[in-house]
């Protein structure tokens, strides 16, 4: 497993499990997070991905193994004070029932800081969220957009450690989620916080992480710099989960072996529709999907499946559907092999 | 209609003139209910938080024995309450039977099951992630206690509302342990039952609509509280 070490780490995992109703549903060999750093957990669901933001800020007891965390192993009496450390930001924002800015203030209370300093720092946190003229507001009255900001506002409030993010905007319009991440990482960086963010969306990994964990059935797939788990997945597995496509040249026509001669993986963008006949190869689309303006066509080359990427506006624009047969070139780039690994 | 308008203008009477045997009724009536309830809460409470929040085995079977003991009939409670004071039984030494304290245990004994019952109810039913979310913001196990006692303090009142309400309208058990004597055990519910027997239904009109007022004043209050914790 990889492991990228740039200071000291504050949260470790060593040879942990945890397994409910009987069945094993996460084993961690090896974990680090170092200070700074903002680690992504991807996976597909089921694969583990909350269990283990919940294992890591010690809401969920472990079967086997240690984790620590600051460097301290959390046991017993320690945990409450370790938690106190971190905050958490779930994705339903879990308000309590007062105001906004008792809201946040109730974390500062557990920790007996003074009313004073629980005064100022809600004061700062509720202009730096933009939600000061909601300080009097009750849970109930707030848009989804804005009871996020408030749960980030909490989260903040105690200058933590540690923050551990489970999927905090997935439920949000695409316009308030895009806004939202890019509020967070304005503040992740200006605070220099550690985070660990668990999440579907691979653009918000790729936009708020420096490193990203694949999780499959609670086992880790691969643990990478972000660039290099997006550019280069360890095996087909990860690839496939980060939408390559992985193809097998005994399926693909003659002429395509040539640039794709092992079983490989090709990402979507590297697939570029194009009228010309020479360096081409011929396919049919066999599906259409979008979403939030992205398009993927679903291509039959030979035997394989190959997916693409386009605006859908293009795909609009070339009235794409099933059944037409198209012509497309590979950038090479975007194709991995692994025939020089291990 | 003669006997509705008699009783009527006899219950008036006995209000307005302030009749010492009506009032001293009242009082024990609210001093008995009032521990009743007090004492119900503080067992009904803790064990409703423990039903919901703490997971061992047989858990569902006590969730299901707590609900079941919310139609506890009042004479069952008394009969059972009875036979351990009564003076041959294993708690007759207590010297108990028949006393205003004999009459908070029964009643107690029927409101602490519809209290544990309504708590776990509103405990279990607030959003798992609230649970979750507490601990991580680092309270402590008493912090989390209140703050989740705090978040489910609409339905708790009504959890008192309601064991209140079984107590105080309740007479099967009260006439059992208590023995309705003058002066000692008489409270509203089973001074009305004597009056009517005797078939004085102006005090026993009377006792009703005091009854009554009782009801409304405690319910408003506690109706109070609950609005104004919802406002909050």
């Amino acid at each position: 497993m990889k492991q990228i070490s740039t200071s000291d780490p504050v949260l470790e995992f060593a040879k942990v499990r945890v397994r409910r109703g009987g069945r094993e549903v996460l084993h961690i060999s090896e974990l680090s997070v170092d200070e700074g750093a903002v680690l992504a957990i991807l996976g597909p669901n089921g694969s583990g991905k909350s269990t283990l933001l919940l294992t890591a800020a010690l809401l969920l007891p472990i079967s086997e193994g240690t984790v620590s965390l600051f460097g301290e192993p959390a046991v017993g009496r320690s945990e409450v004070r370790l938690r106190r450390q971190t905050s958490t930001v779930f994705q339903d924002p879990a308000l309590l029932d007062m105001d906004v800015r008792r809201n946040i203030e109730i974390a500062l209370a557990f920790r007996n800081v003074s009313s004073r300093a629980r005064r100022e720092q809600s004061e700062r946190w509720l202009n730096r969220l933009g939600i000061k003229h909601l300080e009097k507001a009750m849970p109930h009255a707030l848009s989804g957009g804005e009871a996020r900001r408030v749960s980030l506002a909490r989260a903040f409030a105690i200058h933590p450690r540690l923050l551990f993010l489970d999927e905090p905007f997935s439920a949000l319009d695409p316009e308030a989620r895009s806004e939202m991440i890019g509020d967070l990482r304005q503040l992740l960086r200006d605070e220099g916080t550690t985070a660990m963010l668990v999440t579907h969306d691979h653009s918000e990994a790729q936009l708020l992480a420096d490193q990203v964990l694949v999780l499959f059935d609670g086992v880790q797939g691969q643990l990478d710099s972000t660039r290099a788990l997006f550019n280069f997945p360890a095996n087909p597995e990860v690839a496939a989960f980060l939408g390559y496509s992985i193809v097998d040249p005994k399926g693909l026509p003659e002429l395509l072996r040539i640039v794709v001669p092992r079983i490989s993986a090709i990402h979507p963008a590297a697939v570029r529709l194009t009228n010309d006949t020479e360096g081409s190869y011929s396919a049919q689309v066999i599906a259409v999907q979008g979403s939030h303006g992205d398009g993927r066509l679903l291509l039959a080359v030979g035997e394989e499946k190959i997916t693409a990427t386009m605006p859908v506006d293009r795909i609009n624009e070339l009235d794409l559907r099933p059944g037409i047969a198209i012509r497309f070139e590979v950038d090479t780039g975007g194709i991995i092999d692994w025939s020089g690994s291990g | 209609m003669d006997l509705i308008f008699d009783g009527l203008s006899e219950a008036w009477r006995l209000l307005v003139t302030g009749d010492s045997d009506v009032y001293g009724i009242t009082f024990r009536t609210v001093v008995i209910t009032g521990a009743s309830t007090l004492i119900a809460l503080a067992i009904g409470l803790p064990v409703g938080l423990g039903l919901a929040l703490v997971r061992f085995p047989g858990q569902r079977g006590l969730v299901a024995l707590a609900n079941a003991g919310t139609g506890t009939p009042p004479v069952v409670a008394g009969l059972v309450v009875a036979i351990l004071l009564w003076r041959s039984g294993p708690l007759g030494g207590l010297g108990l039977i028949y006393t205003p304290a004999a009459m908070v245990i029964a009643q107690a004994l029927i409101a602490t099951p519809i209290i544990t019952a309504i708590t776990a109810a509103a405990v279990m039913a607030l959003p798992p992630t609230l649970h979750l979310q507490i601990r991580a913001m680092g309270a402590n196990q008493r912090q989390y206690l209140w703050l989740i006692t705090r978040e489910a303090r609409l339905p708790l009142l009504v959890a008192v509302m309601a064991g209140f309400g079984a107590v105080v309208s309740e007479v099967g058990a009260s006439m059992m342990v208590g023995g309705n004597l003058s002066g000692e055990t008489r409270v509203l519910t089973t001074a009305a039952v004597l009056e009517v027997s005797k078939g004085n239904f102006g005090t026993a009109l009377a006792l009703g609509f005091v009854l009554l007022a009782f009801i409304v004043v405690i319910a408003g209050l506690l109706t109070a509280v609950q609005q104004r914790a919802r406002r909050q």
